[in-house]
């Protein structure tokens, strides 16, 4: 009997320190999402344009990396973060792309809109008048129309060690590439930019 | 020369992207931190759901061992019938013995006769009608 007492107060000790342990790991995981949450939404953003469904995307992953990786080591939360945000905002585009074909086979039986601009028809995801956007505003626009246009493994180097400040083993960890190759898009696409933007943008 | 001058160009383009675009992180909107948050506090439960396999069967474990308790209660204060197993037992005494089977008919009856006799074999009214 005695014994019994004493390995269910063992048990209990045992799920006590359990308990505990999760309170911590979610009070951990809430102050990581807290941090990271504002970038991720801007970097998903300016990937497709679309602040809502940007929402939906990092909303998507924090529940993601929650229930899958809450368990691993702290330092290897934000590669794996933006792994599955960028495998999010790849998926997301692979739909556009069906949906696109299958609205411009619906299209050619319609008016032929050959004046169609994708980058004029993206709604300002600031969601400002361009009278109230001031000076920084504009030259952020133009960077993410120039970012826009660049290929996406290009684009997502550029975002995840520029803007979120990944090193490159973790934007490589991130993109599931080698250190080597996260190092030649970032560099294309760093020249890329310049380059589209001109000196005056600088 | 021209590599460096290079390097700090690209330097100085990235710092000013990083500048930009942190500018543009501060100045979100309410709606959309809200939003965010909203995002993060649905995360968060999912990973208060996943609870260790002790946690989430105790309720229900809880509620056996109750059931179980009330069961042995309940049948520990039940009345027993004594009677009930001497009767069966003689039952089988007189279906055993090798009278005739007439006597099975009344039954009953033997078995009255039995229990009366019993009181009779003791010590003190053998000497009483001695």
């Amino acid at each position: 009997m005695n014994a019994c007492v004493a390995s269910f107060a063992v048990s209990c000790e045992s799920g006590g320190r359990k308990g505990a342990s999760t309170l911590q790991r979610e009070q951990e995981l809430n102050r990581f999402f807290a941090g990271i949450e504002k970038r991720a939404l801007r970097i998903a953003e300016i990937s497709i344009r679309d602040r809502d469904e940007a929402l939906d995307l990092v909303q998507d992953a924090m529940i993601q990396l929650a229930r899958k990786y809450a368990k691993r080591e702290l330092d290897e939360w934000t590669p794996l973060f933006y792994r599955i945000l960028q495998n999010k905002v790849r998926d997301w585009h692979r739909r556009q792309a069906v949906r696109g074909r299958v609205m411009v086979w619906f299209r050619r039986s319609g008016s032929d809109d050959s004046d169609y601009d994708a980058v004029a028809a993206a709604p300002d995801p600031m969601g400002r008048t361009p009278d109230e956007q001031l000076q920084s505003q504009e030259a952020m626009q133009s960077l993410e129309i120039a970012l826009g246009e660049l290929p996406a493994r290009q684009r997502e180097a550029f975002m995840l060690r520029t803007f979120e400040g990944l090193d490159v083993a973790g934007t490589a960890t991130a993109m599931r590439c080698s250190e080597g190759s996260v190092k030649t898009h970032y560099s294309r696409a760093v020249h890329s930019l310049r380059e589209t933007l001109g000196e005056h943008w600088q | 020369m021209n590599e460096r001058k290079d390097t700090a160009a690209d330097q100085a383009f990235a710092e000013k992207a990083k500048q930009l675009f942190d500018e543009s992180v501060e100045n979100l909107d309410g709606e959309t931190r809200s939003r965010l948050n909203r995002g993060r506090q649905a995360a968060l439960e999912q990973l208060a759901a996943a609870k260790p396999v002790w946690v989430q069967w105790a309720p229900a474990a809880g509620v056996a061992a109750a059931a179980v308790f009330a069961v042995v209660l309940w049948t520990g204060n039940q009345p027993v019938d004594e009677l009930t197993p001497e009767a069966t037992a003689s039952d089988f005494e007189i279906l055993l013995t090798e009278d005739s089977f007439e006597m099975l008919e009344d039954l009953e009856f033997y078995s009255w006769i039995d229990l009366d006799e019993e009181p009779e074999e003791t010590p003190e009214d053998e000497d009483v009608v001695g």
